[in-house]
């Protein structure tokens, strides 16, 4: 199996304005994932989850070490090629879903295809096919105020999963979710992952976490456990 | 009584004397002493055409010109001499153009008028006033379309007014949420919008009637050296302020009550999630 | 999709755009009709100057055209002398005055233009045609109201009142035989016109072989400089104003308004583009979560900044173009305020339209707009899109 993220000493640091000092909210984590990974990141809050994944997502950047994905430098690149490396390379996924408000269904779902400046025709084509994978083939019109939780959070989904991208990016999915739509996402992402997307998601859903195929565990800002589930 | 004869003059500065008996004196405006390098006790040549043969007079006074509208914007120089001797240099024979007359009253005025009129060889007697008012013709015609662009411009600040109102409490619709649903009535609601909208009013119209008056006195300073004359061409009167400040209320308490009932029209818990917004979207898409 | 979200934002809140579209608008009409009033004084007035085709006017030395009373001597002389000037293809010499004209019982006083009837410098007829003969004149509207005068009437003109006598000097018996527009007399002027000689004749020995003015049509408009140095050369005695010298005096009297026109567009301008940057903004500010997600998952910091002046662009444009319109309205209505402006041409217009007007105000709004986004748009393109983030989930 190839490598797909490699993670080497990443640290990250915040300063507190008006002289608060340093926050380490992550102290120096090496991570490998294997291409077609499912692996879940659990841990206390406040241990540097989240900070994490925006790190290898590239919305944020280490204060050093550095990550690699499908052999890019993720931490060093200008903004200009981060911006193009998230809308094609990853997808994100946030536990509030984050949709525009003002698109509907389908709209949102082509938002990234148009800025990758696929052709309107073939744009359509994808986000409804997109859509049905996962199910909501009879929501395309509907704007997010007239679908739930769980139909939000398929649709953000589909539209992380736009550009086909290596990694999917999860940061507490299920969080705003009653258990039963909770399990609903969790079998999608399998589904996805079964597929051949990689995922990393930030949870601290036990169900989530089981369903995943690796677990880190992280503690003040450090992986203190990585183990491999059965795969059951 | 004074006679006055106008009439279109040329002076030549001269350096000699001439050998001549006393010369007459004249009085110049300041304008013409400044432009013609003119001071007092200079020999200077009047005649009434150019290179035409003149009196050599002496400039016994400066003068300053009054603060005449109709003069404005006219770049002539003025000369006051005497009588006979302007009526000699242009062969205008023993003839003046008008007469002023002094009177005790008004009700002498009256009469005098009658008087001179019921007599008139040729003339008539106006009352100082209507002449006034048929000189200053071209000023009436600048203050109304002073007047008119004034209207246009209140009309554009109601705008700008209701527009940051609007603003101005779309930004706080979640507190004001969040007031409603602790059970304060509509009314304080409106009330309090409205306080703040009067209180910008106030301090913004405070602040408009300082830059005003800053304003009017860079257009005076600017406008009299353009046209060399003492006139005050912008005044910031108590009319003007009353005017400005009851405007800036009037607008200010309405822009308050169009933007405070706006607010509490809509169901509170909608104010507070936003969803209001995301449904006129809805329903502006559809 | 950039088109769908901007037209989105807008409609989202949708007084509040109309209202920055009104406000727009209005001070978009002001703009455009500060800057008619900016330039169209000058080109209508050159218009004037120029629409009979002399580029060329000699008054008495130090004067203006009509600005005084003051006459040129020897006026025959001075005439056959310009017209050896090469170059000069025709002199127009007129001589003002003012005479009291009756017809049916009723006397009106008139300006009265001594002119060479065969070149019309003047005035267009109307109806009717030119004066023929000494003894004919033609007479604007205004006269013919004020008289009850009609075409073919012979009407008593005297140029003057002895009071000492109580009576009329230089009365001619004149047949009024032509209605004409005159071009450079103020609007209710009664007006009339009459062969030179007639009139200096009328006036007496004050008007002897004297005119007010001299008309003068070069062969071209390249040739003006030349036939003026010969000018000043052969005929020393007055002052030759070509149309530029012209139109600097009349900078000079009606600089009020220019300078008028120019600190009120910036004004409606400044309005204008404070307006929508504050509007712009607040709704930037509004949209941060939506935007920083955007950027989140790969929309570019350009397509942020273009969605953002976008906004305040099209808020610009419409409120541009309703005010275009409005603006016409407006400058009509303003201009006819002006138009009693006492002593001036009736033919001014203070604001007159030019497309290069719109154009102009166009552009400056344009660019107003553009300006307008750009606070707004760069805070939103430069935020930090983790943080910001977090800070939206907070929120
Ligand atoms: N912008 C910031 N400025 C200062 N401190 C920050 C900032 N972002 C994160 N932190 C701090 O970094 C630490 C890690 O935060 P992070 O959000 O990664 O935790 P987490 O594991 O995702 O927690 P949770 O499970 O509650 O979401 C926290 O102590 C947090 O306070
Ligand atoms: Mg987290």
């Amino acid at each position: 199996m190839t490598r797909l993220l490699v993670a080497r000493d990443v640290k990250r640091d915040y300063h507190m304005g008006g002289g608060g000092g340093l926050v380490h909210a992550v102290r120096g984590v090496s991570l490998d994932v294997d291409d077609g990974d499912y692996l879940a990141v659990v841990g206390p809050s406040g241990c540097g989850k989240s900070t994490l994944l925006n790190l290898i997502g590239g919305i944020d950047r280490p204060s050093s070490g550095s990550i690699e994905i499908s052999g890019e430098r993720v931490d060093t690149m200008r903004d200009a090629d981060a911006t193009r490396f998230r809308l094609l390379r990853v997808g994100f996924v946030f536990q509030r879903f984050y949709l525009m408000p003002a698109l509907t269904a389908l709209e949102n779902v082509e938002l990234p295809l148009a800025e990758a400046k696929v052709a309107r025709k073939e744009r359509v084509a994808r986000a409804r096919e997109l859509l049905a994978y996962v199910g909501l083939a009879a929501r395309l019109d509907h704007r997010p105020t007239q679908l739930s939780g769980g139909e939000q959070q398929r649709v953000a989904i589909a539209r992380a999963l736009a550009n086909r991208p290596r990694l999917l990016l999860a940061d507490e999915p299920t969080g705003e979710l009653d258990a039963h739509t909770g399990a609903e996402m969790i079998s999608l992402l399998g589904q996805v992952n079964g597929d051949g997307t990689t995922i990393v998601v930030v949870t601290h859903d036990e169900d989530l976490a089981r369903a995943a195929k690796r677990v880190v565990h992280m503690r003040d800002g450090v992986v203190v456990d990585d183990r491999r589930q059965d795969g059951s | 009584m004074t006679a006055a004869l106008f009439a279109l003059l040329f002076i030549q500065a001269i350096d000699s004397t001439p050998p001549r008996p006393a010369p007459r004196s004249i009085a110049v405006d300041e304008r013409l002493a400044a432009d013609a390098g003119l001071e007092l006790g200079d020999r200077v040549v009047v005649a009434s055409a150019p290179g035409g043969a003149g009196d050599t007079v002496i400039v016994a006074a400066i003068t300053r010109g009054r603060a005449d509208p109709s003069e404005v914007a006219r770049a002539d120089y003025r000369v006051r001499m005497h009588l006979d001797e302007l009526q000699r240099l242009t062969g205008y024979g023993d003839r003046v153009d008008r007469f002023a007359v002094g009177t005790t009253s008004a009700s002498a005025t009256d009469s005098a008028l009658r008087a001179i009129n019921s007599a008139a060889f040729g003339f008539r007697a106006h009352r100082s006033r209507d002449i006034a008012v048929e000189t200053s013709r071209t000023f009436l015609v600048v203050s109304r379309f002073h007047r008119a662009i004034g209207v246009i411009t209140i009309v554009a600040s109601a705008i700008f007014l209701l527009c940051i109102m609007l603003l101005k409490v779309d930004e706080r619709r979640r507190d004001i949420a969040a007031l409603r649903l602790l059970g304060i009535s509509k009314r304080s609601i409106i009330r309090s919008v409205m306080i703040e909208a009067t209180l910008v009013a106030v301090l913004g119209s405070a602040m408009g009637v300082a830059l005003g008056w800053l304003a009017s006195s860079i257009i005076n300073w600017h406008y009299r050296g353009v046209y060399r004359t003492p006139l005050a061409f912008a005044v910031v009167t108590p009319g003007i302020v009353e005017l400005a400040v009851a405007l800036s209320l009037v607008l200010g308490l309405g822009a308050g009550l169009a933007a405070g009932r706006r607010l509490v029209r809509q169901p509170p818990l909608d104010l507070l999630t936003g969803r209001h917004e995301s449904r006129r979207t809805a329903r502006a898409a559809a | 999709m950039l088109f769908r979200l901007v037209w989105a934002s807008l409609v989202r809140h949708r007084a509040r755009t109309l209202l920055a579209v009104l406000g727009v608008a209005v001070s978009a009409a002001m703009l455009l009709d500060m800057v008619m009033l900016s330039s169209g004084m000058r080109a209508s007035f050159k218009n004037l100057l120029l629409s009979r085709g002399f580029q060329i006017r000699l008054s008495p030395k130090g004067t203006l055209p009509f600005d005084t009373d003051a006459t040129i001597g020897d006026a025959a002389e001075i005439s056959a002398r310009l017209r050896t000037i090469p170059d000069v293809i025709t002199v127009s010499p007129v001589l003002g005055g003012q005479v009291y004209a009756s017809a049916g019982g009723r006397t009106a006083t008139a300006v009265a233009l001594g002119v060479d009837p065969a070149v019309e410098g003047d005035y267009e007829i109307v109806t009717g045609r030119s004066p023929s003969t000494a003894n004919e004149f033609v007479a604007s509207d205004d006269f013919f109201h004020a008289t009850g005068a009609r075409l073919g009437d012979s009407v008593s003109v005297a140029a003057g009142f002895d009071p000492q006598l109580r009576a009329v000097t230089g009365q001619r018996t004149l047949t009024l035989v032509g209605r004409a527009h005159f071009i450079y007399m103020p609007a209710g002027q009664n007006s009339v016109a009459l062969p030179l000689p007639t009139l200096q004749a009328m006036r007496g020995e004050s008007a002897h072989d004297r005119v007010s003015l001299f008309m003068v049509r070069a062969s071209s408009n390249d040739r003006v400089d030349k036939v003026l140095a010969d000018i000043e050369r052969t005929v020393p005695r007055v002052t030759a104003v070509s149309i530029e010298t012209a139109m600097q005096q009349v900078d000079e009297r009606l600089s009020y308004f220019r300078q008028l026109a120019v600190i009120l567009g910036a004004v409606s301008l400044g309005v204008g583009f404070l307006l929508v940057t504050t509007l712009v903004t607040v709704s930037v500010n509004e949209r941060l979560g939506e935007i920083i997600v955007m950027r989140a998952i790969g929309v570019a910091r350009e397509r942020v900044v273009l969605q953002v002046l976008l906004e305040s662009s099209a808020i610009m444009l419409v409120g541009a173009l309703a005010g275009l319109g409005l603006g016409l309205v407006t400058a009509r209505y303003l201009n006819s305020i002006l138009a009693s402006f006492p002593g001036l041409p009736a033919a001014i217009d203070f604001f007159l339209f030019e497309p290069r007007d719109a154009w102009v105000a166009l552009g400056l709004l344009a660019v107003a707009g553009v300006l307008a986004g750009i606070y707004p748009s760069w805070r939103g393109a430069s935020l930090p899109i983790a943080v910001t983030l977090r800070e939206e989930a907070v929120a």
